[in-house]
């Protein structure tokens, strides 16, 4: 599924549309982004808890095309920005982790 | 592929705005001179690492990548206060972060495990009040003894 067929299934606030047309058939959650950088699965969408800046050179390094920021947290601004710059969408759920990836993994989303 | 091909930048102690800068030039050099993906995502995962590493713990130092036809070399130097019991540093889990920095995310002690699960080969030479340099390499073709 593209990531703009994704960001309209969850009804996601977006904040960055980034390149809607790429591809996410896998999913990865997780705060530490020593574990999101050793185990993300490539093009995954990440849900995570975390709003910083150094979000957005993880997801460039792990080819992340989107990134869900759960239980309707707001990004930093540099976060923003720097996902803006490398074309990484952004948004928000008003869901929890739980609650996010288990309506990624009804989409047919795998781990 | 030119036969020698050698990037090094500088990163900064405690700047987590720019951290991440030099692994993304690193990578985008790694696809400019046409290295599969499989090896550059592996190389991403080393030099990100090595590089927070100089941001959280060592005070900056420099992040070099040497391209050979045969491998390619990721060196982290930094002469910072150095690692005194490496196999400890090593084990997953184990960091010494400050809260501040955990809290953002960091400090999980996977970043030396996860170089290590990368590299073909990774040499750390490490002084207490010196620094520390670490060498992580990804062999392009694999012989019959290789992992991968
Ligand atoms: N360049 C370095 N200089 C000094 N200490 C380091 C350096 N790199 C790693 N260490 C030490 O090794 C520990 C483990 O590193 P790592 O596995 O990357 O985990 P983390 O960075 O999450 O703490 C660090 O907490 C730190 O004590
Ligand atoms: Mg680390």
């Amino acid at each position: 599924m593209t990531v703009l067929s994704l960001i309209e299934s969850l009804k996601l606030d977006v904040h960055n549309g980034g390149d809607g047309n790429r591809s996410v058939s896998r999913g990865v959650v997780g705060d530490l982004l020593s574990f999101v950088m050793g185990g993300a699965p490539e093009g995954a969408a990440w849900v995570t808890l975390q709003t910083h800046v150094n979000l957005a050179a993880v997801a460039v390094l792990k080819e992340i095309p989107l990134v869900i920021l759960a239980s309707g947290r707001t990004p930093d601004p540099e976060l923003l920005d720097r996902c803006k710059k490398e074309n990484i969408a952004l948004a928000t759920a008003a869901g929890s982790p739980f609650e996010i990836c288990g309506a990624l993994h009804d989409l047919g989303l795998k781990g | 592929m030119d036969s020698h091909y050698e990037v090094e930048f500088t990163v900064r102690g405690d700047d987590f705005l720019a951290a991440g800068e030099a692994s993304n030039q690193i990578k985008e050099t790694l696809i400019m001179l046409g290295v599969p993906s499989a090896i550059s995502r592996r190389a991403s995962v080393i030099t990100y690492e090595a590089e927070m590493n100089l941001v959280i713990h060592s005070g900056g130092g420099t992040l070099r990548a040497v391209i050979t036809p045969e491998k390619l070399t990721i060196q982290a130097t930094d002469r910072g206060p150095g690692i005194p019991d490496l196999h400890l540093a090593m084990r997953e889990g184990f960091s010494t972060a400050p809260d501040r920095v955990r809290e953002m995310g960091f400090g999980a002690g996977m970043g030396l495990p996860n170089i290590k699960r990368n590299s073909d080969n990774l040499e750390i030479e490490s002084e207490v009040g010196k620094g520390t340099t670490l060498t992580a390499t990804i062999l392009f073709h694999e012989g019959p003894g290789d992992r991968r």
